[in-house]
Protein backbone atom coordinates (compact mmCIF):
# COMPACT_ATOMS: atom_id res chain seq x y z
CA UNK A 1 0.00 0.00 0.00
CA UNK A 2 2.47 2.53 1.02
CA UNK A 3 4.56 1.19 -2.18
CA UNK A 4 1.76 2.28 -4.35
CA UNK A 5 1.61 5.93 -2.96
CA UNK A 6 5.46 5.74 -3.00
CA UNK A 7 5.79 4.87 -6.24
CA UNK A 8 2.95 6.61 -8.10
CA UNK A 9 3.91 9.83 -6.31
CA UNK A 10 7.18 9.21 -7.23
CA UNK A 11 5.81 8.77 -10.72
CA UNK A 12 3.96 12.34 -10.85
CA UNK A 13 6.77 14.35 -9.56
CA UNK A 14 8.98 12.84 -12.66
CA UNK A 15 5.81 13.11 -15.36
CA UNK A 16 5.25 16.97 -14.42
CA UNK A 17 8.71 18.05 -14.43
CA UNK A 18 9.31 15.96 -17.73
CA UNK A 19 6.13 18.16 -19.20
CA UNK A 20 7.37 21.73 -17.48
CA UNK A 21 10.79 21.64 -17.79
CA UNK A 22 11.33 19.22 -21.19
CA UNK A 23 8.14 18.78 -23.31
CA UNK A 24 6.30 22.78 -23.03
CA UNK A 25 9.73 24.19 -23.74
CA UNK A 26 10.31 22.60 -27.02
CA UNK A 27 9.63 25.04 -29.80
CA UNK A 28 9.35 23.36 -33.52
CA UNK A 29 9.87 25.61 -36.58
CA UNK A 30 7.01 27.94 -38.17
CA UNK A 31 3.29 27.14 -37.44
CA UNK A 32 3.99 23.67 -36.84
CA UNK A 33 4.75 24.18 -33.10
CA UNK A 34 1.11 25.47 -32.49
CA UNK A 35 0.21 21.67 -33.47
CA UNK A 36 2.29 19.18 -31.76
CA UNK A 37 1.89 20.33 -27.96
CA UNK A 38 1.81 16.94 -26.15
CA UNK A 39 0.88 16.46 -22.34
CA UNK A 40 2.77 13.52 -21.31
CA UNK A 41 1.86 14.25 -17.64
CA UNK A 42 -1.94 12.38 -17.71
CA UNK A 43 -0.28 9.20 -18.18
CA UNK A 44 -0.18 9.63 -14.22
CA UNK A 45 -3.61 9.88 -13.73
CA UNK A 46 -3.70 6.86 -16.53
CA UNK A 47 -1.40 4.80 -14.33
CA UNK A 48 -3.24 5.17 -11.43
CA UNK A 49 -4.87 1.66 -9.46
CA UNK A 50 -7.37 0.25 -11.45
CA UNK A 51 -9.31 0.21 -8.07
CA UNK A 52 -9.20 3.59 -6.44
CA UNK A 53 -11.92 5.16 -5.45
CA UNK A 54 -13.99 7.31 -7.52
CA UNK A 55 -14.26 10.21 -5.37
CA UNK A 56 -10.50 10.33 -4.82
CA UNK A 57 -9.29 9.82 -8.40
CA UNK A 58 -11.59 13.17 -9.43
CA UNK A 59 -9.79 14.64 -6.25
CA UNK A 60 -6.23 13.31 -7.83
CA UNK A 61 -6.90 14.73 -11.29
CA UNK A 62 -8.23 18.41 -10.32
CA UNK A 63 -4.77 18.30 -8.34
CA UNK A 64 -2.15 17.03 -10.71
CA UNK A 65 -3.94 18.94 -13.55
CA UNK A 66 -3.78 22.18 -11.09
CA UNK A 67 -0.12 21.77 -10.99
CA UNK A 68 0.41 21.96 -14.41
CA UNK A 69 -1.79 25.33 -14.37
CA UNK A 70 0.15 26.75 -12.05
CA UNK A 71 3.55 26.26 -14.19
CA UNK A 72 2.05 27.41 -16.94
CA UNK A 73 0.03 30.31 -16.22
CA UNK A 74 -3.42 28.57 -16.99
CA UNK A 75 -5.18 28.86 -14.02
CA UNK A 76 -7.84 26.11 -14.06
CA UNK A 77 -7.56 24.64 -18.04
CA UNK A 78 -5.67 21.66 -17.43
CA UNK A 79 -7.74 21.21 -14.05
CA UNK A 80 -10.68 20.96 -15.87
CA UNK A 81 -9.59 19.10 -18.53
CA UNK A 82 -8.15 16.50 -16.03
CA UNK A 83 -11.46 16.27 -14.22
CA UNK A 84 -12.99 15.12 -17.62
CA UNK A 85 -10.71 12.16 -17.28
CA UNK A 86 -11.63 11.46 -13.76
CA UNK A 87 -15.26 11.41 -14.84
CA UNK A 88 -14.67 9.27 -17.58
CA UNK A 89 -12.11 6.50 -16.34
CA UNK A 90 -14.11 4.50 -13.78
CA UNK A 91 -16.63 3.96 -16.85
CA UNK A 92 -14.25 3.11 -19.75
CA UNK A 93 -12.86 1.03 -17.95
CA UNK A 94 -15.67 -1.23 -16.99
CA UNK A 95 -16.34 -0.91 -20.89
CA UNK A 96 -13.68 -2.12 -22.44
CA UNK A 97 -12.60 -4.89 -19.75
CA UNK A 98 -12.62 -8.57 -20.71
CA UNK A 99 -15.73 -10.49 -19.79
CA UNK A 100 -14.14 -12.08 -17.01
CA UNK A 101 -12.51 -9.20 -15.57
CA UNK A 102 -8.97 -8.23 -14.90
CA UNK A 103 -7.63 -8.67 -10.74
CA UNK A 104 -7.44 -5.94 -9.05
CA UNK A 105 -3.69 -5.67 -8.83
CA UNK A 106 -3.39 -5.55 -12.57
CA UNK A 107 -1.49 -2.65 -13.59
CA UNK A 108 -2.52 -0.08 -15.63
CA UNK A 109 0.75 -0.58 -17.97
CA UNK A 110 0.91 -1.79 -21.77
CA UNK A 111 2.42 -4.99 -20.13
CA UNK A 112 -0.43 -5.27 -17.43
CA UNK A 113 -2.97 -4.14 -19.93
CA UNK A 114 -2.11 -6.02 -23.59
CA UNK A 115 -1.12 -3.40 -26.28
CA UNK A 116 -4.78 -3.99 -27.77
CA UNK A 117 -6.41 -2.59 -24.56
CA UNK A 118 -3.73 -0.70 -23.18
CA UNK A 119 -3.90 1.79 -26.68
CA UNK A 120 -7.69 1.51 -26.95
CA UNK A 121 -7.83 2.84 -22.47
CA UNK A 122 -5.02 5.16 -23.35
CA UNK A 123 -6.16 6.47 -26.82
CA UNK A 124 -9.43 7.42 -25.89
CA UNK A 125 -8.47 9.21 -22.62
CA UNK A 126 -5.83 11.35 -24.55
CA UNK A 127 -8.38 12.39 -26.82
CA UNK A 128 -10.85 13.41 -24.86
CA UNK A 129 -8.32 15.01 -22.14
CA UNK A 130 -6.70 17.31 -25.33
CA UNK A 131 -10.36 18.18 -26.74
CA UNK A 132 -11.45 19.02 -23.46
CA UNK A 133 -8.27 20.94 -22.75
CA UNK A 134 -8.11 22.83 -26.48
CA UNK A 135 -11.81 23.53 -26.41
CA UNK A 136 -11.41 25.42 -22.93
CA UNK A 137 -8.24 27.08 -24.44
CA UNK A 138 -9.51 28.02 -27.68
CA UNK A 139 -12.93 28.18 -27.75
CA UNK A 140 -14.68 30.64 -30.40
CA UNK A 141 -10.68 32.02 -31.21
CA UNK A 142 -9.68 29.17 -33.99
CA UNK A 143 -12.00 28.20 -36.34
CA UNK A 144 -13.38 24.19 -36.11
CA UNK A 145 -11.37 22.51 -37.85
CA UNK A 146 -8.51 24.10 -37.07
CA UNK A 147 -8.95 23.14 -33.12
CA UNK A 148 -10.05 19.36 -34.76
CA UNK A 149 -6.72 19.12 -36.74
CA UNK A 150 -4.55 20.33 -33.21
CA UNK A 151 -6.55 18.08 -31.05
CA UNK A 152 -5.80 14.81 -33.33
CA UNK A 153 -2.33 16.00 -33.50
CA UNK A 154 -1.28 16.56 -30.31
CA UNK A 155 -3.32 13.57 -29.04
CA UNK A 156 -1.39 11.21 -30.92
CA UNK A 157 1.98 12.84 -29.93
CA UNK A 158 1.26 12.50 -26.29
CA UNK A 159 0.08 8.57 -27.76
CA UNK A 160 3.07 8.19 -29.04
CA UNK A 161 5.11 9.47 -26.23
CA UNK A 162 3.24 7.36 -24.02
CA UNK A 163 3.83 4.11 -25.76
CA UNK A 164 7.77 5.02 -26.18
CA UNK A 165 8.10 5.62 -22.04
CA UNK A 166 5.75 2.34 -21.58
CA UNK A 167 8.68 0.55 -24.19
CA UNK A 168 10.90 1.95 -21.94
CA UNK A 169 9.92 0.77 -18.94
CA UNK A 170 9.29 -3.05 -19.60
CA UNK A 171 10.33 -5.18 -17.33
CA UNK A 172 11.18 -8.81 -17.62
CA UNK A 173 9.14 -11.75 -15.95
CA UNK B 1 -34.45 16.15 3.73
CA UNK B 2 -33.52 12.57 3.85
CA UNK B 3 -34.43 12.16 -0.10
CA UNK B 4 -32.05 15.08 -0.26
CA UNK B 5 -29.35 12.96 1.45
CA UNK B 6 -30.09 10.04 -0.29
CA UNK B 7 -29.50 11.83 -3.70
CA UNK B 8 -26.62 13.35 -2.75
CA UNK B 9 -25.30 10.03 -1.55
CA UNK B 10 -26.61 8.42 -4.73
CA UNK B 11 -25.02 11.23 -7.22
CA UNK B 12 -22.13 12.19 -5.11
CA UNK B 13 -19.47 11.18 -7.84
CA UNK B 14 -21.32 13.77 -10.44
CA UNK B 15 -21.66 15.99 -7.68
CA UNK B 16 -18.23 16.16 -7.13
CA UNK B 17 -17.08 16.73 -10.88
CA UNK B 18 -19.21 19.84 -11.23
CA UNK B 19 -18.25 21.21 -8.07
CA UNK B 20 -14.26 20.69 -8.97
CA UNK B 21 -15.30 21.63 -12.60
CA UNK B 22 -17.16 24.76 -11.35
CA UNK B 23 -13.85 25.61 -9.36
CA UNK B 24 -11.87 25.30 -12.60
CA UNK B 25 -14.22 27.57 -14.59
CA UNK B 26 -13.60 30.39 -11.90
CA UNK B 27 -10.20 29.87 -12.05
CA UNK B 28 -10.02 30.48 -15.62
CA UNK B 29 -12.41 33.49 -16.01
CA UNK B 30 -10.55 35.24 -13.39
CA UNK B 31 -7.46 34.84 -15.20
CA UNK B 32 -9.12 35.81 -17.97
CA UNK B 33 -7.12 39.41 -19.73
CA UNK B 34 -4.30 41.57 -18.26
CA UNK B 35 -6.52 43.25 -16.33
CA UNK B 36 -7.26 40.77 -14.17
CA UNK B 37 -5.00 39.65 -11.36
CA UNK B 38 -5.13 35.49 -11.51
CA UNK B 39 -5.49 33.96 -7.79
CA UNK B 40 -2.88 31.67 -8.26
CA UNK B 41 0.00 32.19 -11.18
CA UNK B 42 4.18 31.27 -12.52
CA UNK B 43 4.61 34.49 -10.60
CA UNK B 44 4.52 32.96 -7.30
CA UNK B 45 7.25 32.26 -5.29
CA UNK B 46 7.72 28.91 -5.34
CA UNK B 47 7.67 29.06 -9.45
CA UNK B 48 9.14 31.78 -9.93
CA UNK B 49 12.44 30.53 -8.48
CA UNK B 50 12.05 26.88 -10.35
CA UNK B 51 12.16 28.49 -13.44
CA UNK B 52 15.00 30.47 -12.14
CA UNK B 53 16.91 27.61 -11.09
CA UNK B 54 15.96 26.32 -14.79
CA UNK B 55 16.79 29.33 -16.65
CA UNK B 56 20.29 29.43 -15.03
CA UNK B 57 20.95 26.30 -16.50
CA UNK B 58 19.81 27.24 -20.31
CA UNK B 59 20.81 30.61 -20.63
CA UNK B 60 23.83 29.37 -21.87
CA UNK B 61 22.06 27.75 -24.72
CA UNK B 62 21.33 30.89 -25.93
CA UNK B 63 24.19 32.89 -25.04
CA UNK B 64 24.91 33.63 -28.63
CA UNK B 65 21.62 34.80 -29.49
CA UNK B 66 21.83 36.91 -26.69
CA UNK B 67 25.38 38.88 -26.93
CA UNK B 68 24.17 39.63 -30.93
CA UNK B 69 21.36 41.43 -29.94
CA UNK B 70 22.49 43.27 -27.08
CA UNK B 71 25.49 43.95 -29.19
CA UNK B 72 23.42 45.19 -31.73
CA UNK B 73 21.32 47.38 -29.60
CA UNK B 74 24.87 48.52 -27.79
CA UNK B 75 25.70 49.97 -31.05
CA UNK B 76 22.04 51.60 -31.88
CA UNK B 77 22.55 53.31 -28.72
CA UNK B 78 26.54 54.45 -29.26
CA UNK B 79 25.18 56.14 -32.32
CA UNK B 80 22.25 58.31 -30.50
CA UNK B 81 24.93 59.13 -28.15
CA UNK B 82 26.55 62.93 -27.76
CA UNK B 83 30.10 61.55 -28.71
CA UNK B 84 29.01 60.38 -31.81
CA UNK B 85 27.40 63.40 -33.10
CA UNK B 86 28.93 66.66 -35.27
CA UNK B 87 27.96 69.60 -33.88
CA UNK B 88 27.04 72.05 -35.77
CA UNK B 89 26.56 74.89 -33.89
CA UNK B 90 26.50 76.16 -30.34
CA UNK B 91 22.79 77.52 -30.38
CA UNK B 92 21.28 74.39 -31.68
CA UNK B 93 22.82 72.12 -29.46
CA UNK B 94 21.63 73.67 -26.46
CA UNK B 95 19.10 71.34 -24.35
CA UNK B 96 17.47 72.72 -21.87
CA UNK B 97 16.44 69.74 -19.21
CA UNK B 98 13.55 72.35 -17.62
CA UNK B 99 12.23 71.88 -21.14
CA UNK B 100 11.99 67.91 -21.13
CA UNK B 101 10.80 65.83 -18.14
CA UNK B 102 11.06 61.93 -17.69
CA UNK B 103 8.21 60.09 -18.73
CA UNK B 104 9.39 56.19 -19.33
CA UNK B 105 11.69 54.38 -16.85
CA UNK B 106 13.09 50.70 -18.61
CA UNK B 107 13.79 48.35 -15.75
CA UNK B 108 16.21 45.39 -17.36
CA UNK B 109 14.75 41.98 -16.53
CA UNK B 110 15.38 38.33 -17.38
CA UNK B 111 13.16 35.93 -19.03
CA UNK B 112 12.95 33.26 -17.21
CA UNK B 113 10.31 30.97 -18.13
CA UNK B 114 8.98 31.74 -21.83
CA UNK B 115 5.75 29.74 -23.96
CA UNK B 116 5.16 29.54 -27.60
CA UNK B 117 3.56 25.99 -28.05
CA UNK B 118 -0.12 27.34 -27.09
CA UNK B 119 -2.96 29.64 -27.90
CA UNK B 120 -2.83 32.07 -24.66
CA UNK B 121 1.56 32.38 -23.67
CA UNK B 122 3.03 33.68 -20.96
CA UNK B 123 6.44 34.97 -19.57
CA UNK B 124 8.04 34.82 -16.84
CA UNK B 125 10.48 37.54 -15.90
CA UNK B 126 12.78 37.88 -12.71
CA UNK B 127 11.70 41.14 -11.78
CA UNK B 128 8.90 41.86 -9.08
CA UNK B 129 6.87 44.76 -7.12
CA UNK B 130 10.34 45.10 -5.04
CA UNK B 131 11.65 46.67 -8.77
CA UNK B 132 8.61 49.01 -8.84
CA UNK B 133 7.23 46.60 -11.07
CA UNK B 134 3.27 46.79 -11.44
CA UNK B 135 0.75 45.30 -13.54
CA UNK B 136 -0.43 46.59 -17.24
CA UNK B 137 2.73 47.71 -17.63
CA UNK B 138 4.48 47.50 -21.15
CA UNK B 139 7.29 45.27 -21.92
CA UNK B 140 9.47 45.52 -24.77
CA UNK B 141 12.81 43.70 -25.98
CA UNK B 142 15.28 45.68 -27.86
CA UNK B 143 13.42 44.57 -31.29
CA UNK B 144 10.48 45.62 -30.07
CA UNK B 145 7.13 44.95 -28.95
CA UNK B 146 6.94 42.02 -26.43
CA UNK B 147 3.51 42.19 -24.11
CA UNK B 148 2.10 43.26 -21.38
CA UNK B 149 2.67 42.67 -17.28
CA UNK B 150 -0.24 40.49 -15.41
CA UNK B 151 0.55 39.32 -12.22
CA UNK B 152 3.78 40.54 -9.74
CA UNK B 153 4.91 39.00 -6.62
CA UNK B 154 8.01 40.47 -4.81
CA UNK B 155 10.55 38.96 -7.13
CA UNK B 156 8.32 37.99 -10.14
CA UNK B 157 6.27 38.91 -12.31
CA UNK B 158 4.30 37.36 -15.31
CA UNK B 159 3.59 38.77 -18.89
CA UNK B 160 1.17 38.36 -21.70
CA UNK B 161 2.72 38.26 -24.88
CA UNK B 162 1.33 39.21 -27.96
CA UNK B 163 0.87 35.46 -28.50
CA UNK B 164 -2.11 35.30 -26.23
CA UNK B 165 -5.71 35.44 -27.92
CA UNK B 166 -6.84 38.43 -25.22
CA UNK B 167 -3.64 40.31 -26.10
CA UNK B 168 -4.68 43.71 -28.69
CA UNK B 169 -1.60 46.07 -29.39
CA UNK B 170 -3.07 49.00 -30.72
CA UNK B 171 -0.42 49.96 -33.55
CA UNK B 172 -0.03 52.22 -36.58
CA UNK B 173 1.43 52.36 -40.03
CA UNK B 174 4.59 54.46 -39.43
CA UNK B 175 4.36 56.45 -42.44
CA UNK B 176 1.41 57.45 -42.51
CA UNK B 177 -0.11 56.69 -38.95
CA UNK B 178 -3.08 54.76 -40.06
CA UNK B 179 -3.78 53.13 -37.22
CA UNK B 180 -5.74 49.92 -36.01
CA UNK B 181 -4.84 46.73 -33.38
CA UNK B 182 -2.48 43.82 -33.88
CA UNK B 183 -3.69 40.70 -33.11
CA UNK B 184 -2.06 36.73 -32.99
CA UNK B 185 -4.22 34.28 -34.50
CA UNK B 186 -2.88 31.25 -32.62
CA UNK B 187 -0.86 30.08 -35.10
CA UNK B 188 2.89 30.51 -36.04
CA UNK B 189 5.04 32.63 -33.21
CA UNK B 190 6.99 34.94 -35.94
CA UNK B 191 3.35 36.61 -38.03
CA UNK B 192 0.69 38.62 -36.08
CA UNK B 193 -2.47 40.47 -38.05
CA UNK B 194 -3.26 44.13 -38.17
CA UNK B 195 -6.86 44.76 -38.53
CA UNK B 196 -9.10 47.48 -38.75
CA UNK B 197 -7.22 49.55 -41.05
CA UNK B 198 -9.07 51.22 -43.88
CA UNK B 199 -8.75 49.74 -47.78
CA UNK B 200 -7.79 53.35 -48.81
CA UNK B 201 -4.54 53.72 -46.65
CA UNK B 202 -1.38 53.32 -48.63
CA UNK B 203 0.44 50.44 -47.38
CA UNK B 204 3.14 48.25 -48.96
CA UNK B 205 5.45 45.12 -47.99
CA UNK B 206 8.23 45.81 -45.40
CA UNK B 207 6.31 49.09 -44.38
CA UNK B 208 7.13 49.46 -40.11
CA UNK B 209 4.20 48.93 -38.13
CA UNK B 210 4.86 51.12 -34.75
CA UNK B 211 2.89 51.48 -31.48
CA UNK B 212 0.28 54.27 -31.00
CA UNK B 213 -0.59 55.57 -27.84
CA UNK B 214 -4.19 54.84 -27.78
CA UNK B 215 -4.38 52.54 -25.66
CA UNK B 216 -2.38 53.71 -22.94
CA UNK B 217 0.13 50.86 -22.14
CA UNK B 218 3.36 51.20 -24.61
CA UNK B 219 4.92 54.16 -25.37
CA UNK B 220 5.09 55.17 -29.06
CA UNK B 221 6.86 54.41 -31.61
CA UNK B 222 8.23 51.08 -30.81
CA UNK B 223 8.61 48.70 -33.40
CA UNK B 224 5.96 45.45 -33.55
CA UNK B 225 7.14 44.26 -36.89
CA UNK B 226 6.96 45.07 -40.91
CA UNK B 227 4.22 44.42 -43.39
CA UNK B 228 4.60 40.85 -44.67
CA UNK B 229 1.60 40.32 -47.11
CA UNK B 230 -1.14 42.32 -47.70
CA UNK B 231 -5.28 41.18 -47.84
CA UNK B 232 -8.44 42.33 -48.21
CA UNK B 233 -11.12 41.39 -45.37
CA UNK B 234 -14.27 42.32 -46.15
CA UNK B 235 -15.05 45.73 -48.36
CA UNK B 236 -13.88 48.54 -46.34
CA UNK B 237 -10.69 47.23 -44.15
CA UNK B 238 -7.35 45.51 -45.07
CA UNK B 239 -6.13 42.52 -43.88
CA UNK B 240 -2.25 43.09 -43.41
CA UNK B 241 0.28 40.29 -41.93
CA UNK B 242 3.03 41.35 -39.87
CA UNK B 243 6.08 39.97 -39.69
CA UNK B 244 7.03 40.31 -35.58
CA UNK B 245 10.19 42.18 -34.59
CA UNK B 246 10.80 40.05 -31.45
CA UNK B 247 11.89 36.68 -31.86
CA UNK B 248 9.69 34.85 -29.37
CA UNK B 249 11.81 31.78 -29.47
CA UNK B 250 15.05 33.33 -28.42
CA UNK B 251 13.89 35.93 -26.49
CA UNK B 252 15.80 36.18 -22.89
CA UNK B 253 16.13 39.73 -21.92
CA UNK B 254 13.30 42.25 -21.77
CA UNK B 255 12.83 45.90 -20.53
CA UNK B 256 9.97 46.81 -18.36
CA UNK B 257 8.23 50.29 -18.98
CA UNK B 258 7.18 52.40 -16.43
CA UNK B 259 5.09 55.10 -17.54
CA UNK B 260 5.83 57.91 -14.71
CA UNK B 261 2.29 59.59 -16.18
CA UNK B 262 0.06 56.88 -16.26
CA UNK B 263 -1.67 57.77 -12.86
CA UNK B 264 -2.31 61.26 -14.00
CA UNK B 265 -3.47 60.15 -17.56
CA UNK B 266 -5.93 57.41 -16.51
CA UNK B 267 -7.84 59.82 -13.45
CA UNK B 268 -8.09 62.05 -16.33
CA UNK B 269 -9.90 59.92 -19.06
CA UNK B 270 -11.96 57.51 -16.36
CA UNK B 271 -13.27 61.41 -15.02
CA UNK B 272 -14.08 62.38 -18.84
CA UNK B 273 -16.41 58.53 -19.25
CA UNK B 274 -17.64 59.20 -15.37
CA UNK B 275 -19.33 62.44 -16.44
CA UNK B 276 -20.35 61.43 -19.77
CA UNK B 277 -22.39 58.82 -18.13
CA UNK B 278 -23.81 61.31 -15.56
Amino acid sequence: MIGTIVQNLFRFILLVFVQVFILNQITLPGSINAYINPNIYILFILMLPIKINRLFLLLICFVCGFTIDIFSSTAGMHASACLFIGLARPGFINLIMPRDGYENTVEMTLQGLGFRTFIIYTGFLVLLHHLALFLIEAFNFLNFFDLLLRVIISALSTLILIILSQLLTLRNR
Amino acid sequence: MRNFFLLIRRYNFLLAFLLLQGVSFFLIARNDGYQRAAIIGTSNQITGQAYEAYSNVTDYLTLGITNKSLAEENAKLRQGDSSAVYELGFELTHVNDSNAMQQYDYISARVINNSVKNVNNYLTLDKGSLQGIMPEMAVISSNGVVGIVKDVSEHYSTVISILHRSTKISSKIAKNNYFGSTIWDGKSPEYAHLYDIPSHALVGVGDSIVTSTYSGIFPRNILVGTVSEIGNSGQSFKDIEVKLSTNFRTISYVYIVRDLLKAERDTLETQTIEELKQ
